[in-house]
C-alpha cells in the first residue's frame, strides 16, 4: 500500500501503529482480502486511510461486526481496530466473548490511557493519579480501581490457539512482528489474536515530545508489561513457513535493516 | 406376567401432541378405578402445558404434578423449575403418566425421576405427527426416534388441527408404521379426534387400534 | 501449505455433513407448525445463509429449529453474547454479502435498536424478526403489541426501515421470505413484527419453495471482500456512519428520504374488509387484526355496517388507503394490545381529517373477537 499523510495529531501513536499494521498486511500479502473495522474514537480517523475494505462501526461494536463478517466469509482477514474504551469499557463484553469463543479475528487496541477523541476523559487504562477531564484531581484507585489489564484478561480467557501480546509504538519493529504474528494466527485459522498497543497522545496528555516519550517508555510500562503473553505452540513452525512466503523484497529489506529486536 | 401398574412417558417433537395424548391416556386410566398421577416434565420453554388446566383435570380425578401458572411468577422467565414432588412421582400409588417436554435431552429427561430405571412396567411412547416437517418422512422419524432413546412404542398422532382429513391420518399411519418396522418398535395406537375417528373405524389401515382424543390443550396456553 | 481454505472449510457444517440439499421443501406441503418454527423454515426457503441470535422468550424456537436444520442445508449459526452483538454480527453478515438475519423480543428489541440505527444509516439489508412480549421492562414472556413504536421508530433516526406485521402462521411464512427480498432489493433494514401468540401457536399452513412458485429471490451482494485488489482492480469499500458537518449529514439523509419516499408505494401493504360503506371502521394489526376481521363478519351478519382496515406494513404505513377508508366512515375504532401505539401511527397518518376516534386498548393482553363486537356495538348505536 502506498503511504499518505494521516489526519491524526502530531505525535499520535495511531500513526505509528497503523503504519506498522499496513506493513504487516503488505508483508503477508493479504491486502486484497483484508477488512478493517474501526471504532468510535480516534481510530475512526483511519476509516478511509488504507486501500482495504473498511467499516466504521458503533462504539464498542467493532469486535462483533468483524466477528459477523468472519463467520459469514471466513476467507476474509478481519481486523478490529479500537481504543481503550471500545475494547475495555463499552466493548468489553464483546471482547471477552469473542476471546472465549476463540473467534478467528484480530483485535488491535490502542491504549493511550484516556478517551482522546472526546477530550480526554478517564478510561479503564488511566494510571493512578493521572489527571483527566473526569478525574481532575487524579485517578483515585479506591474509587475507580486500577488500570485494566486487558491482554492479561484475554490471555486468561482465550483457549489454546489464541495469540495475545502487548506492544508499544516506542518499539516499532517488535510491534510490527507482533502484528504479523497476530495476523498469521488468523490466516492459519488457529484462533483469536489480540495485540494491545501502548500509544502516545500528547494532545490530551498535554506533554511535549520529551515528556510524551517519558510517559510512554517509563510510566506506562509500570502498569502495562510489554511482551507476548500467549503464543500458540505451533507459532514457530508457522513463522518458518511464513518466512518462506515472505515477498523477496521484504526479506531483502529485513536483512539490510539487520537483526530485529 | 400381571402388570401391577402402568407407568408411561410420552415423548416426541415439539408440538407433536404429547400433552394431549398423555391427558387422554390419564383420563382413560382413571376409569379403571386406580389412582392416576399425571406429571408435567416440560422443561424447555413450557407454554402449552398442563399448568393452566391443572384444576380442570384434578376435578376429573387425576392427581396433577405441575405448577399453577400464577405460582411460577418470579421463578425466571418461563418458570420451568422442577417442582419438588416431581422427582418422587414413582412413590405415588397407581398409574403414572409423564408428559415429557421436547428438547435435546429427549427421553433422558426421565432420569430426573428417582427409581425410573427400576420401575418394572415403564414404557416410553413417542408421539408423532407426520404433518410436522421435522418428522414428515420415514427417514426423519427413524433418525428422530433413535435420538430420543430409549423408546418402546410409537403413536401416530398425525393431524392438521381443525382441518384434518381422514386420509391424512391414514397416510400418517402408513409412514409411522413403516418407521416402526425399521426401528423394530411397535405402533401402539393412532390417536384422533372423535369426528375423524368415525370415518376411520376401530383400527387404521395398518391395523393399529384407534384411540379417540378429546381436546384439552387449546385451553392450556401458558 | 496449510491454508486458510483448508482449515476454514473443515468448520463449515455443509462440508462436514457432505450435504448437497438446498431446498427443505421441494414443492409445497400442507403442514401443522408453530410460529417460531415457521420463521426458521421460511428463512431456509428464502435461501438465508446465516442466523445470529441470543436466547429470549418467546422466540427461542427460531434458534432451536434453525440450529437443527442448519447442518442439513449448509447454513451457519452463531449464538452471540447479547442482542447488541446479535444485531452487529448480523450487520457483519450482510456486509460480507450473505443473507443474514436475527430474532428477538422485548428487552432484546430495545438493545437491537442500536444496531438497527447503524443499519438504517448505512442502508444495510438486515432482517430482524420480533416476537412481541409484555412490556415495558421484563413484564411477561407471553404476548403484546407493545413494541410497535420501538420497532417502527426505535433508534436515533427517522425510521427509514420497513416493518411487516403478520397476523398468523401463513403470513409469517410468506412475509419472512418477503423480508429478505425487500431488504436486498431496497436496502433498508426490514423487520417482521409478530408476537408471542404467533410464536407459539399451532395451526395448519402451506410451506413451499418460493422458486417453485415462480417467485424471484433477490440475490445478496458483497459490501466487503469483493474480488480484486482494492485501489488497483477496484475501489476499496470504505463504509462509515459518521459525518463532520450538519450539511454533510443533511445531504445524506435527503438521499435516504427521497429513496424511501420513492419506493414506499411499492412496499406498503394493507388489507380491507367491508370498508366501502362502513359507518364504523375498525383499525387493527397483527393477530388483533385477525380478531377484528372475525368481529366484522359477525357484525355484518347482524346487519351492522362495520368494516376493518388492517395495515400489513406499519412502516411505511398505507396512509393514502387508510385516509380513503376513514373518509367514508363516521367513527373509527383503534384496537390493539398496547396503549395507543398503533393509535399514534394512525393519528399521524390521518392528520387533517375530521373523524371521531375511539379505542380499545389492552396493553399486554389478547383481544377476542367478542370483545371487539361488544365495543363496536357500543359505538355504532
Amino acid at each position: 500500500m502506498e503511504t499518505k499523510p494521516h489526519k491524526f495529531c502530531p505525535g499520535c501513536g495511531h500513526g505509528i501503529a497503523l503504519r506498522a499494521l499496513g506493513q504487516a498486511i503488505d508483508e503477508l500479502g493479504i491486502q486484497d482480502r483484508t477488512v478493517f473495522g474501526c471504532d468510535i474514537g480516534c481510530s475512526l480517523l483511519a476509516w478511509d486511510f488504507f486501500n482495504v475494505d473498511t467499516v466504521q462501526t458503533h462504539h464498542g461494536r467493532t469486535t462483533p461486526v468483524m466477528t459477523g463478517i468472519k463467520r459469514a466469509n471466513p476467507d476474509l482477514i478481519c481486523i478490529a481496530y479500537m481504543g481503550d474504551g471500545g475494547g475495555y469499557a463499552i466493548g468489553s463484553q464483546h471482547l471477552v466473548n469473542a476471546a472465549g469463543r476463540n473467534e478467528k479475528i484480530t483485535v488491535i487496541l490502542a491504549n493511550n490511557t484516556q478517551y482522546a477523541m472526546t477530550g480526554g476523559q478517564m478510561a479503564p487504562t488511566t494510571l493512578p493519579g493521572q489527571k483527566t477531564e473526569t478525574t481532575p484531581y487524579g485517578r483515585d484507585v479506591e474509587w475507580t480501581g486500577l488500570p485494566a489489564q486487558g491482554p492479561e484478561m484475554v490471555a486468561a480467557i482465550a483457549p489454546e490457539g489464541a495469540y495475545v501480546a502487548r506492544g508499544t509504538v516506542s518499539k516499532v519493529r517488535q510491534l510490527q512482528k507482533m502484528y504479523v504474528r497476530a495476523l498469521l494466527n488468523q490466516i492459519e485459522g488457529r484462533g483469536f489474536s489480540f495485540v494491545e498497543t501502548l500509544a502516545t497522545c500528547p494532545t490530551n496528555w498535554r506533554t511535549n515530545a520529551e515528556k510524551t516519550w517519558a510517559f510512554l517508555e517509563k510510566q506506562m510500562p509500570e502498569y502495562f508489561r510489554v511482551g507476548e503473553l500467549k503464543v500458540p505452540v505451533t507459532t514457530e513452525e508457522t513463522l518458518k513457513s511464513a518466512d518462506s512466503r515472505r515477498r523477496p523484497e521484504v526479506l531483502r529489506k529485513a536483512s539490510r535493516r539487520g537483526e530485529e529486536e | 406376567m400381571r402388570v401391577i401398574r402402568i407407568v408411561e412417558a410420552y415423548v416426541g417433537e415439539y408440538a407433536s401432541g404429547k400433552s394431549e395424548v398423555a391427558i387422554n391416556r390419564a383420563l382413560e386410566l382413571v376409569r379403571t378405578g386406580k389412582p392416576v398421577t399425571l406429571v408435567d416434565l416440560d422443561l424447555v420453554e413450557p407454554c402449552y402445558t398442563l399448568r393452566p388446566i391443572k384444576k380442570e383435570l384434578m376435578a376429573q380425578g387425576i392427581k396433577v404434578l405441575a405448577w399453577e401458572t400464577r405460582g411460577t411468577v418470579g421463578f425466571g422467565e418461563t418458570g420451568n423449575i422442577l417442582r419438588a414432588e416431581i422427582p418422587w412421582a414413582l412413590k405415588r400409588p397407581g398409574h403414572i403418566v409423564f408428559d415429557v417436554g421436547y428438547g435435546v435431552g429427549g427421553a433422558r429427561t426421565l432420569e430426573l425421576v428417582a427409581g425410573i430405571d427400576r420401575e418394572p412396567s415403564f414404557q416410553v411412547l413417542a408421539v408423532i405427527n407426520t404433518r410436522r416437517p421435522m418428522t414428515g418422512t420415514v427417514a426423519d422419524i427413524v433418525e428422530y426416534v433413535r435420538n430420543l432413546a430409549p423408546v418402546h412404542g410409537l403413536i401416530n398422532n398425525t393431524h392438521l388441527g381443525d382441518e384434518t382429513p381422514a386420509d391424512a391420518v391414514q397416510e400418517g399411519a402408513r409412514t409411522v408404521s413403516e418407521a416402526g418396522r425399521r426401528l423394530g418398535i411397535p405402533v401402539v395406537a393412532t390417536t384422533v379426534v372423535a369426528e375423524v375417528a368415525d370415518s376411520i373405524g376401530p383400527v387404521d389401515c395398518e391395523h393399529n387400534p384407534v384411540r379417540v382424543l378429546r381436546r384439552y390443550m387449546p385451553r392450556a396456553f401458558w | 501449505m496449510t491454508g486458510l481454505s483448508e482449515s476454514t472449510s473443515a468448520n463449515r457444517p455443509a462440508a462436514r455433513a457432505g450435504s448437497s440439499a438446498t431446498i427443505p421443501v421441494p414443492g409445497e406441503k400442507r403442514v401443522f407448525m408453530t410460529g417460531n418454527e415457521v420463521v426458521a423454515w421460511a428463512a431456509i426457503a428464502a435461501r438465508a445463509d446465516i442466523m445470529y441470535g441470543y436466547p429470549i422468550t418467546p422466540q427461542n424456537e427460531v434458534m432451536h429449529y434453525w440450529t437443527r436444520l442448519a447442518p442439513k442445508f449448509g447454513k451457519e449459526f452463531l449464538q452471540t453474547e447479547d442482542e447488541l452483538a446479535a444485531g452487529f454480527t448480523t450487520i457483519g453478515g450482510v456486509l460480507a454479502g450473505k443473507k443474514a438475519f436475527t430474532a428477538t423480543a422485548g428487552p432484546g428489541n430495545i438493545l437491537m435498536q442500536e444496531p438497527a440505527s447503524m443499519a438504517e444509516m448505512m442502508r444495510l439489508p438486515v432482517v430482524v424478526v420480533i416476537m412481541q412480549r409484555g412490556g415495558p421492562s421484563t413484564a411477561t414472556v407471553i404476548y403484546s403489541q407493545q413494541e410497535v413504536i420501538l420497532t417502527t421508530f426505535g433508534g436515533n433516526g427517522e425510521g427509514f426501515r420497513i416493518v411487516y406485521s403478520t397476523s398468523g402462521l401463513q403470513e409469517l411464512y410468506d412475509y419472512t421470505i418477503k423480508a429478505f427480498n425487500t431488504a436486498w432489493r431496497y436496502r433498508f433494514p426490514v423487520f417482521v413484527l409478530a408476537d408471542g401468540y404467533q410464536a407459539k401457536m399451532r395451526e395448519p399452513l402451506t410451506i413451499y419453495d418460493p422458486l417453485a412458485r415462480g417467485m424471484e429471490l433477490v440475490p445478496p451482494e458483497q459490501y466487503v471482500g469483493r474480488p480484486g485488489m482494492p485501489g488497483v482492480d477496484r475501489p476499496p469499500g470504505h463504509y462509515r456512519n459518521t459525518y463532520n458537518t450538519e450539511e454533510e449529514l443533511y445531504e445524506i439523509l435527503q438521499g435516504h428520504v427521497q429513496e424511501y419516499e420513492r419506493v414506499a408505494p411499492e412496499i406498503m401493504e394493507h388489507e380491507s374488509l367491508e370498508t366501502e360503506d362502513a359507518d364504523l371502521l375498525i383499525i387493527a394489526h397483527g393477530v388483533v387484526g385477525r380478531a377484528a376481521k372475525q368481529a366484522v363478519e359477525q357484525l355484518r351478519e347482524e346487519g351492522l355496517k362495520v368494516g376493518c382496515f388492517r395495515p400489513v406494513t406499519l412502516r411505511p404505513l398505507s396512509a393514502g388507503a387508510l385516509r380513503d377508508a376513514v373518509s367514508r366512515a363516521k367513527r373509527i375504532l383503534v384496537v390493539e394490545s398496547a396503549y395507543g401505539q398503533l393509535g399514534k401511527l394512525v393519528r399521524d397518518a390521518l392528520c387533517g381529517l375530521v373523524v371521531e376516534m375511539f379505542s380499545l386498548y389492552k396493553p399486554g393482553v389478547g383481544v377476542t373477537p367478542e370483545e371487539v363486537v361488544i365495543r363496536s356495538k357500543e359505538l355504532i348505536a
